[in-house]
């Protein structure tokens, strides 16, 4: 009965602690398992293609995939060229058209994906023969016509336009050609006009040189033996002929000697796309690549690292940020990206900035190091679910020259960085001096900001082909006209209704110019009434238009004005003429955003008739004009006029500058506002001008 | 014996083939007493194991006045529980190697870590951490609350076409939750509070509301003693769930508009109201799909792509919902094609599969295709551990993902025109044209 009780007991026991599990820490993982990285089997045809296969029967399918090593060129004036001709395979054979080998293709549930330097696709593993049979065919007997090679064309350039409008797109081209350089294979942009100067011959020479076998890896995975793959290989590939391949000469682009900073403005953005790059002498050889790799990891590798924890986690000022490293056999390159809103645009540079230098300037904790190699190594793990991965090693070892044990090491590689490793390629790596800030975003709300991260608080600005461009003529708010900018600007100085009932007006202004006192006196009354006098005390100045004819009297004496001038003084005595631009026959033009003196202002051409063109700068913020450009020839010569208006001060319900300064011809004098007066009844006697017989 | 007779019967002898090619999916599923549902997938090949856990709820179980309420919450699971300090989640999965997301729809939300196959009992402490006793506290909400409103610029409004859904879906549905998408919207972003986020899951973020599936290299006994560790004390929830039972009344017009987009290319988007995923009809539309757009030499892409040249890119895309989805048709017009052309050849596109049966030939393709796409969903553990988890909740059958194929291969031709002309309502659908905002008048 006794040992009957304790046995309950016992049961209990072991049920209550087996139910109270510790919560507080995570389980003990189980004995890690062995990282198998399995083999693929190889050969290599007469002819020099390279063949690799992996076999895996999950599932009932077989994937191929061609890799064309052709030496890299810089295509300048075709560029686009590679990429139309890796198009154009598969649009036509000497025995298919294009839609019969589509229709074929289809037939089987297959696809075929063809680009300049792979081509590849997969298959049920029932009909990989009837596959690779078109495949070959493809590949081997391309015939290119000239209505595919058009089609080609058209929907590159209209691809082109797409991605004016797609800020990533942007952002990466820009980044490239910055980077890498734009006379470089790797940062070369396609334009229309590239695109549209290739020719069927270009594509023909350009397929004959370089889609031949001895350059070519071809990978076989799935479900496929070694023996099936090596019968079929030969029995449509054996036939493909041999060729030679020419290397050109080209240079890629150096680290910058300083902080670049680059805009690509868009100025509908409501999120700034953000790239932090720069290449690198890293190659697929360097010996502190697995350092350099760890590193990266470190600071943008995974959810984890520190610019993730930084910008994400920690400001909430993006959704995702990463950063990247890239190395081939010739060279390589860092690029740190991520898409933030506008208003945080410099601190996430800032702190990307900052996460750099602390890289450099800190021991990384054992911790920290441990955590990120296990990540690393899960990762590689992981990536061999995918037996695609295996035949991409296999092709990476014998494309780069790569240790035939490159991979069967690369764990350990990974665990031998110590942490004076990572602080020593990010001393040689991540410069946070040497280094460009690219941005995609809206320049008007970001580029003050960006201006003190530049050294030398210079923006350059591209177009979104990586072009350098004048800034001052690109930046166009779509988002506002030019006339309501005007009708914002008349609001502003008492109410587009009020402006509209003047009927006359008078200024009287005061300044002093070569120690002389000076006013002047200007006098209009609508709607094209005239009178302008300066009194330098020593002379006078009077210019009068009465609506007919015209007349300036100064030290010269005194001139009646006809033709061209009479016609430009009647356009230039209009009162308030953008209220009537239309009945005027004057054009607004808004074309951009500029700065005038500190202040944001909208831009505006305001074309009068004759052509004559005058330059307004309308504050975004408060509506009011801020200056005043305009050129106009005169018998003398041209001179361009520059009037900036001042603070403005409210006289009796009308808005008027309380200064104004002009400067012409190289003179510059200020004005002060004296008065200012509205719908006082001036007479008609003053604008009178007599026409002497 | 006649040629179609002959086809018919070598289609039959190539089905049998491969549907007896594909490796069958084993699996065991039960449930906890809690009402947790388990299914398991055992496959050695690989060291590495896929957890995953679907919640039987998404953004049609919100209120109207706090779209994306679902979405946020899913960042919220990422924040830590009683026993996981604020920012370590991610830490114990990425530092011991491995990797995870998740992701919110119109109908569930679903999370998954892929581990090397050792740190099981990692992954299930920590999804029966957050399942049991999640925590959040007012800086992680305020944090991603921020996360989210860039996730949204990101996907949507600095995005072009990004917002194809939202505008379609707005306009399509007048009754029911559909009516907004996963996003949600920035307003009701700003006003979700950290009660109601604990209210929505105590409602929903139960067990009894939750399917646990797993795929990979594990031992069958050994994982459902941890599941069992972890999972059995979570107690079962009571509280009751809002699940729409709105009829969405017929759309018997045409609604048409247009969208001014940060875009060059402007765009069509044709949009039918369809029937439920799982649903015979569904089949049929979604065969339908892949005769219009599957492929270089499917209809839509040889006629508007190749032929005419008017569009750079075409497709059409049913969603699969579990109450009446959508059957997307988008077009992108190619240089120098107006809409109004672009919009006319989609139609005369439709017009021809309502008044043309397909020949056996095209019918022959279309079942190929079909299976080569079936068999893709289960090359990855995870993707393995996904389709099992949304055949048992949305059709209560896991044996799908062996199986389903056959209701594809049930499709005849004449559904195929059926469903085309029943659900294709030229004079019942959403139209929207993307233009360019440059080409806005003010």
């Amino acid at each position: 009965m006794k040992n009957i009780k304790f046995l309950l007991f016992s049961t209990l026991v072991f049920i209550s602690m087996f139910a109270q599990v510790d919560r507080t820490n995570p389980p003990k993982p189980g004995i890690a398992p062995k990282i198998n990285i399995g083999k693929a089997e190889s050969f290599t045809l007469e002819n020099g293609l390279k063949v690799f296969v992996v076999e895996n029967h999950k599932i009932p399918k077989v994937t191929f995939s061609f890799d064309f090593d052709y030496p890299f060129s810089v295509e300048g004036e075709k560029a686009g060229l590679s990429e139309i001709v890796g198009g154009l395979i598969g649009t036509g054979t000497e025995s298919k058209s294009k839609s019969e080998i589509d229709e074929s293709v289809d037939f089987i549930g297959a696809n075929i994906n063809s680009s300049s330097r792979e081509i590849s696709g997969s298959v049920l593993s029932k009909y990989t023969e009837d596959y690779f049979s078109i495949l070959s065919d493809v590949i081997l007997n391309a015939k290119f016509e000239p209505s595919e090679l058009e089609k080609l064309q058209k929907q590159a350039v209209s691809g082109l336009k797409s991605e004016e409008a797609e800020p990533n797109s942007i952002a990466s081209k820009v980044t490239n050609s910055l980077i890498f350089g734009k006379n470089s294979p790797y940062g070369e942009n396609k334009t229309e006009q590239t695109v549209k100067s290739i020719t069927l011959d270009d594509v023909k020479t350009f397929y004959k040189n370089n889609f031949i076998p001895n350059v070519t890896y071809l990978a076989i995975v799935g479900d496929i033996n070694k023996n099936q793959a090596e019968k079929l290989v030969n029995k449509y590939l054996a036939k493909w002929q041999k060729g030679e391949v020419t290397k050109s000469d080209f240079e890629f682009a150096r680290q910058p000697f300083v902080r670049k900073v680059s805009i690509v403005d868009r100025p509908n953005a409501v999120q700034s796309v953000i790239h932090v790059a720069t290449p690198l002498k890293l190659k697929q050889d360097s010996k502190d690549l697995f350092a350099a790799k760890v590193a990266n990891s470190i600071l943008g590798g995974g959810f984890t690292s520190r610019l993730n924890l930084n910008l994400r986690e920690k400001h909430g000022f993006t959704y995702g940020i990463r950063s990247s490293l890239m190395q081939d056999e010739l060279m390589g390159s860092l690029d740190i990206s991520c898409e933030v809103r506008n208003s945080v645009t410099d601190s996430s540079l800032s702190e990307i900035l900052s996460e750099m230098k602390k890289m450099r300037n800190e021991l990384v904790s054992a911790k920290e190091l441990d955590a990120i190699k296990k990540y690393m190594i899960g990762n590689f793990a992981l990536s061999l679910e995918q037996p695609e991965t295996i035949a991409k090693f296999a092709i990476n070892i014998a494309k780069y020259n790569l240790p035939a044990d490159f991979y069967e090491t690369y764990l350990e590689k990974i665990e031998k960085v110590t942490a004076e490793d990572v602080q020593a390629v990010s001393k040689k790596y991540f410069d946070p001096g040497k280094i460009h800030l690219i941005v995609v975003g809206s320049n008007e709300q970001i580029g003050t900001n960006l201006k003190k991260l530049s050294p030398n608080g210079k923006i350059n600005y591209y177009d979104t082909y990586g072009n350098e461009v004048d800034i001052s003529a690109k930046i166009l708010p779509a988002d506002i006209t030019a006339e309501q900018i005007v009708d914002k600007y008349y609001e502003a100085i008492g109410g587009k209704e009020k402006i509209s009932q003047i009927k006359d007006e008078q200024v009287i202004m005061k300044g002093n110019v070569q120690g002389y006192d000076l006013e002047i006196s200007i006098s209009r009354k609508f709607p094209n009434k005239f009178y302008f006098l300066l009194d330098l005390g020593i002379m006078q100045q009077i210019q009068k238009f009465d609506g007919k004819n015209a007349m300036v009297s100064g030290m010269q004496g005194e001139k009646i004005l006809e033709g061209e001038e009479l016609e430009t003084m009647k356009i230039e005595s209009e009162m308030n003429p953008l209220l009537r631009a239309k009945e005027l026959g004057i054009e607004l033009k808004l074309v951009g955003i500029e700065e005038v003196n500190g202040k944001k202002a909208y831009k505006i051409d305001v074309i009068k008739p004759k052509n004559n063109v005058t330059t307004e700068y309308y504050d975004i913020s408060t509506g009011l004009k801020l200056q005043e450009i305009s050129t106009r020839n005169t018998e003398q010569g041209q001179f361009t006029t520059t009037i900036v208006y001042g603070e403005y001060k409210d006289f009796n319900g009308y808005k008027f500058p309380a200064s104004i300064s002009q400067s012409v011809a190289g003179q510059s004098f200020d004005l002060t506002v004296e008065s200012y007066i509205v719908n006082s009844g001036l007479e008609d006697g003053i604008f009178v001008v007599e026409k002497q017989q | 014996m006649n040629r179609y007779g002959l086809l018919a019967f070598l289609l039959i002898s190539t089905f049998l083939t491969i549907s007896a090619q594909k490796n069958k999916i084993e699996f065991e599923e039960y449930d906890l007493p809690n009402g947790l549902h388990v299914i398991l997938h055992q496959d050695n090949s690989t060291p590495i194991v896929a957890v995953s856990v679907l919640y039987h709820v998404g953004s049609k179980n919100e209120r109207s006045d706090r779209t994306g309420f679902a979405h946020f919450f899913e960042h919220l699971m990422f924040e830590g529980s009683k026993n996981i300090p604020r920012g370590e989640y991610f830490q114990f999965v990425q530092g011991n190697g491995g990797n995870l997301n998740a992701n919110t729809s119109f109908d569930r939300t679903f999370y998954y870590e892929i581990l090397p196959s050792n740190q099981l009992g990692l992954a299930l402490w920590l999804e029966s951490e957050r399942m049991l006793h999640l925590q959040i506290d007012s800086i992680g909400v305020e944090t991603q609350r921020k996360v989210i409103k860039e996730e949204k610029k990101q996907r949507l409004d600095n995005q072009p076409y990004g917002s194809i859904l939202e505008e379609t879906f707005k306009r399509a549905y007048s009754v029911h939750p559909y009516q907004w998408t996963p996003i949600g919207s920035d307003q009701y972003i700003d006003q979700a509070t950290i009660d109601e986020f604990m209210e929505f899951y105590k409602t929903y973020y139960v067990p009894n509301n939750a399917t646990l599936s797993i795929a990979g290299d594990i031992k069958i006994e050994e994982a459902k003693n941890l599941i069992e560790t972890y999972f059995s004390e979570i107690p079962k929830g009571n509280r009751k769930m809002n699940i729409p039972n709105v009829v969405e009344p017929p759309l018997t017009k045409v609604i048409q508009d247009t969208v001014y987009d940060n875009i060059q290319l402007p765009a069509v988007i044709q949009s039918y109201r369809i029937a439920p995923q799982g649903t015979a009809d569904f089949y049929a539309l979604e065969m339908l799909t892949t005769y219009l757009s599957q492929g270089k030499s499917s209809i839509l892409r040889k006629a508007l792509v190749d032929d005419k040249q008017s569009a750079v890119f075409t497709g059409a895309f049913p969603l699969p919902m579990e109450d009446e989805g959508q059957f997307l048709i988008f077009s992108i017009a190619n240089m120098g094609t107006s809409v109004q052309d672009l919009q006319h050849q989609m139609d005369s596109i439709i017009n021809y599969v309502q008044s043309n049966i397909m020949d056996e030939k095209s019918f022959q393709k279309l079942q190929n295709q079909v299976i080569s796409n079936f068999v893709e969903q289960t090359s990855t553990q995870v993707g393995i551990a996904e389709a099992l988890a949304n055949y048992h909740v949305y059709f209560d059958d896991a044996n799908l993902i062996n199986t389903e194929i056959d209701k594809y291969l049930a499709v005849t031709p004449q559904q195929i025109q059926d469903v085309a002309k029943k659900y294709l309502n030229l004079n019942g659908r959403v139209v929207l044209h993307y233009l360019p905002k440059s080409a806005q008048k003010n």
